[in-house]
Parts: structure tokens; sequence; C-alpha cells
């Protein structure tokens, strides 16, 4: 196993209290504690998993009440031991909402027993983590309700993101699973299969329901009609290779993906972008904020059978890809970041233009908000459906304008401020309810802060290069790659060896427009990453889908969907 | 504009064939009619799963408004639609869903397969990424980028109507002979290369010309001048 993480010595007067508290509480079942670029990272044995997990739950002291992400590892060594014998580690990422702190708690299981203890326990959220881990890498969780393949299809052989599988390796499914739920052969309720290709599941998304009149009386949800593999490909393509392959997973707002995964890998590599390049991406993070915002309003009242709102807020979408387009020539999928930077300056009349986009996306948004906002037909359809609670919404790891509905006002952008969101005067809006109408609200107040930020970064917008000068990982100016043999030999060697990072492993994080957006990233020093895990924000979101909606009525079912903004290429991945 | 202005008039296409008139009296035949009104009033299906359906609602939007193209009735039922956008990336496990949806259109019916992931399963050469939906369903218009423009979309179905007008129609899923292939991650040249050496030889014991190559008529030369022939 290469890890370049290094063993504080035993506790030590500057211990994190994640590591205290855990130290003191388990003793020996403690493995180790890491400190890599101010990710806590703790490994305990594998019996005292769930223990350490409650733990850091419910001290008073660490408070991890914000389930994040738990994904697989495969450390496969063909040439040690001790490779295969903790061949597979399970990664657990938790947050401190009132503390404002992250932890890694890890295990590791052997190849011949890969069993863990599941944590569906102590975390909602962890339900669907798990049966990804154990469909992706074969990790068995004892004691989970329904350890099933999630993302895969049934006809799949073999758990695909082990290391010793092929990445192109197909199996062809003939038809699909019928029925996700068992019905009792005596019952008089009706089984409604809404999805994948129905309009109001935005392509890609399969409930189950077992209706009792209008009512859902059960329902099960089934994902994976998406899964186009980004972590498996991310393995074999070098670290900007993947900067395409980011603008797939939220394709409302491409450009916020990649701002995350250059931020990650920066991170990683103990680098900072230059001031230019950081107020570019906020801006164009921002104007891409917005534009996820509307579409998510835009087709969640298209659903409802409202066209015209759709019709008006399409029209700043339409302004804002003209504004990328001229950044960077593409539309939606723009790829406009580098590690370290961008891919070149903004146009000269960038700040006319922005103005201008601004203006629009103001008229829009008054118009918008003019049509729904205290339109009585809008807001019996919203009001008081699809409550979710406070610490409900913590447990099952909801983040962004969902969770900030509910009530919890977490925003990475104002809590771990980064590409320089510190220096910008904004408010973070809260619902009070939880439901559908304060997530609408939410949405609607965060394109006006949105706003506010964009012409408080124009204002003050440096001036200088928008990519580092380091040669180890910014491409040289093509005027210089065809007049001078260095840096004709530096392009050579950073397209064919890429960028090479030290070992280690580095959770980065940014506010998407969904909620908080992860990589983590595990390098062992090579161009390619060893494991990249995204932590999408709707896939906790949207497991609680089919609780939420059980009870309720079918067409609220519909409401609520189109709020959570749940988006196919990110949950899926 | 009535019909009947529409026919006689300058915008009758003097090649469309059967359409004569004269006076106030249009001699035509049904199938002419038929093919008029349907490629001026294309009701589209999206099957939409990724970014091109994004892309594809930007069509649809005010801005480059696909009802300019009497193509704006968007149906999500097939029973309804005769014209399906396969719009985004499509899964092994999707594929049987998209078949079904395929056989519920009634006919005739034709397919774009907007985009590249659509087409050829695009960069996400993989374990889980059907290598284009013409492993199963045929597709009467290719449209490339990732997503592709409106622009090339309002070609596409541009492209359609004259595939209508003609009665051209694709029939049979062109790639089923690639079902379930690996998408391995590089392109093998040595072994590609063996693999269209063998079509070649198989489609040569029928008889057949290689794959891709338009049945191009020879020429007789008028030297034996082989340098310069």
């Amino acid at each position: 196993m290469a890890s370049a993480t290094q063993e504080p010595p035993a506790a030590s007067g500057v211990e994190a209290p994640a590591a205290r508290v855990l130290r003191a509480e388990l003793g020996p079942q403690l493995r180790s504690v890491a400190d890599f670029r101010g990710d806590l990272a703790i490994t305990v044995e594998r019996d005292a998993w769930v223990r350490a997990a409650s733990l850091l739950r419910d001290h008073p002291q660490l408070d991890f009440k914000l389930f994040l992400d738990l994904c697989g590892v495969d450390q496969l060594d063909d040439d040690t031991d001790e490779g295969l014998r903790d061949r597979y580690e399970v990664v657990l990422h938790l947050y401190s909402v009132t503390h404002k702190h992250h932890v890694r708690l890890k295990t590791t299981a052997p190849e011949a027993a890969p069993d863990v203890p599941t944590l569906t326990g102590v975390y909602k959220g962890a339900n669907w983590f798990e049966r990804e881990a154990w469909d992706l890498y074969g990790i068995r969780f004892t004691g989970h309700p329904k350890l099933e393949r999630l993302l895969t299809h049934d006809a799949f052989v073999g758990h695909p993101m082990r290391k010793d599988y092929p990445v192109g390796q197909r199996h062809v499914l003939k038809s699909p699973k019928v029925q996700l739920m068992d019905v009792p052969a005596d019952s008089e309720h009706l089984l409604v299969n809404i999805g994948p290709s129905h309009p109001a599941m935005h392509g890609t998304f399969r409930v189950q329901a077992l209706m009792d009149g209008e009512t859902i009386a059960a329902c099960e949800a089934e994902i994976g009609y998406m899964h186009r593999n980004f972590e498996k490909m991310a393995e074999v393509r070098t670290y900007w290779q993947i900067i395409p392959y980011t603008d797939r997973l939220n394709y409302c707002s491409s450009f916020m993906n990649g701002h995350g995964w250059a931020l990650a890998v920066e991170k990683l590599l103990g680098i900072q972008a230059p001031p230019r390049a950081e107020a570019v991406r906020v801006i164009l993070s921002e104007f891409s904020r917005i534009m996820d915002h509307i579409i998510a309003i835009g087709t969640n009242v298209v659903d409802l059978g409202a066209i015209t709102p759709f019709f008006v807020m399409f029209r700043a979408r339409e302004d804002i890809y003209e504004l990328l387009d001229a950044c960077c020539g593409a539309r939606l999928t723009v790829s406009y970041v580098r590690i370290g930077g961008l891919a070149q300056d903004v146009p000269e009349d960038f700040e006319a233009r922005c103005r201008r986009v601004m203006k629009s996306v103001q008229e829009v948004v008054d118009q918008a908000d003019g049509l729904l906002t205290r339109n009585p037909i809008f807001t019996s359809r919203f009001k008081d459906v699809g409550a979710m609670g406070k610490d409900e919404a913590l447990s099952w790891g909801w983040v962004g304008p969902c969770l900030r509905g509910s009530g919890v006002a977490y925003d990475v952008r104002k809590d771990h401020p980064y590409s320089g969101y510190e220096q910008y005067d904004f408010d973070v809006p809260v619902g009070t309810v939880g439901d559908c109408y304060d997530r609408y609200l939410v949405r609607m107040e965060e394109m006006r802060q949105s706003l506010r930020i964009i012409d408080q970064a124009l204002r003050k917008l440096p001036s200088g290069p928008v990519i580092v000068d380091d040669k180890k990982v910014a491409l040289p100016p093509k005027s210089e790659v065809y007049s001078n043999i260095e840096a004709l030999m530096n392009h050579f060697k950073l397209v064919y060896d890429g960028i090479l990072p030290p070992p280690g492993e580095v959770y980065g994080y940014t506010e998407g427009a969904n909620g908080e957006l992860g990589y983590y990233i595990v390098s062992r020093g090579a161009k390619h990453p060893w494991r990249v895990k995204v932590r999408p924000p709707c896939f906790n979101i949207y497991q609680a889908f089919p609780s939420m909606i059980t009870g309720a009525l079918l067409a609220d079912a519909v409401a609520i969907i189109g709020g959570l903004n749940v988006i196919a290429g990110e949950l899926d991945r | 504009m009535g019909l009947l202005d529409l026919l006689k008039g300058k915008y009758v296409d003097p090649t469309y064939p059967g359409v004569h008139a004269g006076g106030d009296i249009i001699t035509t035949t049904v199938d002419a009619v038929v093919k008029w009104g349907r490629r001026s009033s294309i009701w589209p299906m999206p099957f939409g799963t990724a970014c091109c359906a994004i892309e594809f609602m930007a069509l649809t939007a005010s801005h480059y408004d696909l009802a300019r193209f009497g193509a704006e009735v968007l149906r999500f039922s097939p029973r309804q639609a005769d014209l399906m956008f396969v719009a985004g990336t499509i899964v092994d496990k999707e594929a049987p869903v998209l078949k079904t949806i395929y056989d519920q259109m009634p006919d005739p019916k034709w397919v774009i397969s907007m985009g590249v992931c659509a087409s050829s399963g695009g960069f996400y050469r993989s374990y889980h990424v059907m290598q284009g939906i013409d492993e199963i369903i045929p597709v009467d218009v290719y449209v490339p980028g990732c997503p592709p423009s409106p622009e090339a979309l309002v070609a596409a179905v541009m492209k359609i109507q004259e595939r209508i007008k003609n009665g051209e129609q694709a029939k049979s899923p062109q790639g089923a002979h690639r079902l379930g292939i690996s998408g391995e991650g590089a392109i093998d040249r040595r072994q590609r290369r063996a693999a269209w050496q063998q079509d070649d030889a198989a489609r040569a014991a029928e008889g057949l010309p290689p794959r891709g190559v338009l049945a191009l008529r020879v020429l007789p030369t008028e030297t034996d001048d082989h340098h310069h022939g």
C-alpha cells in the first residue's frame, strides 16, 4: 500500500478532537491517524467500525451528524501479501455542521473475506452507498437490509471497479427487471411503474409505486440507468483528461464540476491558481449556479403543467451559454478550467458581456417571481408538500439548497471559503418548513445572491496570468512551443507523462449547484489517479425520495422530484 | 395560405412526384400528399437521458424554436410519435427500455441519434455503456457533437424531412453485429485491422464489396501508363 501519510506520535498535544476521542475510546482498535493536506484520516479495525462511527456521530465534542460519503477502494498490490490482506478499504466521510470539521474514517477487509459490518443503523444515508460498494467492489456489508446491485444491471457478472476487472468488459442485458418489489397475492393495490422513460422522471429514474387509489402505499426506486462509469474511466485517464468527464456529471452547470475537480487536484498538488483565474472561476461558477437553478425551477413547473415560466427563464440560460461560448467556445460542456488555472484568458469585453447577462438574469428572475411566487395554483401544489426535517435531512446526507430549505445554513462557500469567496459579501437563505415551496424560495434567492457575488467579483477583477507558472502542471503557451525547444520538451513531457502528484489522498469539496460536490482522490504518485470517488450531492438527496413520497399523492411525487433537482449524470456517474 | 395554394403556387417543388396543378383542381397521389403532411408535422419523442437532453431543451425553447420546422409537438408517449430523438448516453441497463420504446412507436418511424454517446458510446468506452444505439435499433441520422449544437439538430431534422420525402427509412439496426462488444479504453489498431480484414473477406465470399465502400464505377483507362493513369 503506497501512502505518504505520516502517522503522528500517539497522543501528541495537538491531536484533532476526533482522533483524541477515538484513541481514548477504542484503544488498540484504532490502527492509525493520518493528516495529509489538512485532511484528518483515522483507520480503525473492522470490529470497531460501527462503534467508531457511532462515537463520531454522538460524542458532543465531535457531532458528525452530516453523512457525506461512503465508498470502497481496491488497494490491490500484487507484490506483497499485505496488499491481499488489506485489499479492500471502506472509506467514510463525515462532517459536523456545528463544529465545522470533516473526518475520514477507514477500515480494511481482506481479499478472502471482504465482510464489513453495515452502518445503516447509524446513518440512514449509508444504505445506497453500501449497495454501491457491494456492486462495484464486492464488499459484503453484513447486516445490510437489502444488499443488491444498485448501479449495474442484473445480467452483470463481477464487480467492475476492482482493479483486475477490464475497463471495457460489457455484459448484455436482454430484459429489464419487471418488478422491484413484492406484491402480496391478495393485494388490491395497483402496481404502477413510473420511468425510466417518463417525462417527470427526467430521463433515467425509475420508481415503482404500489397505489392505494391516488395515494402511494409503498414504493421502491431503482437507479443506474445512467451509470456511465466516470470513476472507472478516471482511473485510466490523466488528471487533466478527466476535466471533460467532470463536465458531464452535473451537466446543467458543467463549469462548477470542473472548478471542483481543479481545486481538489490543486489541493493534492499543494498549489493555488492565480487570483485572476480564481475570480473568473467564481464569476462563471455563479452564472452556472443560476443556470442550474433555472433548469431546476423551469422543468419543475413544466412537470406541473406550466410551460410559460420555462420559456421565460430559458432566455437567460441562452444568454449565459453565449457568455461561456465567448470564453471557451462551448455552450454546455465547457472544459474551461485547467489544473492550476484556466485554459485561456477571458475575452476583452468580458465585463460588459457579464453585465448584459446579469441584466437579463435579473429580468427573468423578476418575471418568474411574478409568475410563480404568489400564484395560488403553484403555491397549493408546493406548500407543505414533501417536508423534510432538519435532523433527518442531515442523516440522509442532504446538502445544498435542499438542506438549506430544511433550515440548516450549511454552505461551503461561507463555512469553508475557497477561490476567494471570503472576499465577497452575500447571504445564505434558509427555509423554515423544508417543503417544496421552501426549496423553491431558497433557489430563487440564491440566484439573486449569485448576482451580488458576480457584481462584486467584476468590480475587483484582478489582472495578471490565468494559470500557474509551473512547468510540471501547466502547458507552456503555444507560441513558445513552436519557437523554443525547452517549451516543446515541457509540452511533450506534460502531455505524455501527465501531472504527477505526490502519493496521498485528499477530499476536495465545493458548493455545487445541488450542494457539496466532493472529490475523493487517492494518488499513488502515478499519472493516473488510483481512485476517484465523486461525492454527488443528489445521490444522498434522491435516496430519501422513496421514503418522502410514501403516503403522499402520486401528483405530489412529481412536484417533489423536480424540486430535488436530481441530475442523472451526477447520480449514477 | 391554404393547402391548395401551397400545392399549386410557387412553393410546389417541381420535382415532387404526382403533383399536377391547373385551375382550382389538383391531381396528385395520396402518397405524395401523405408524405408532404408527414414531413411538415413531425411529432418527436425525446428519449433524453443526459447532457444532450439539456441541449435538446435549448432546441425546443424560444431561441432556436423547433416549431419553425413543424416539429414542436413533443410527445412523451411513443404511441403518438413518429420521430425519436435519442439524446444522451444509453447504458446497457437502459438498452432494453430503449428497444421497448422504439418498438412501441407506430410505423413509419425515424430515429435521430443525437451526440456521440448515442452514436458510438462517445468517450465512455467502458463496462456499462452501449457503444452506439444502432446495436439494437435502426438509426436514420447520426448527429456528431458532445453535445451537438442546436444548429446541427435543426440540420438533422431537415435531413429527416428529406428522408420522409424520399420515402427512406432505416429498417434494421446497422450495428447489430457489434452488440455487447467490449468498449476497450484504447483502440488497438492491429486488432481493428485484423477484424476489418476478416469482415472484408467474409463479405467478398458473399460477393459483396467491403463495408463502407461506395459502389464506384471504375472508368476504363485510356492509356496503359500506370504511372500517370
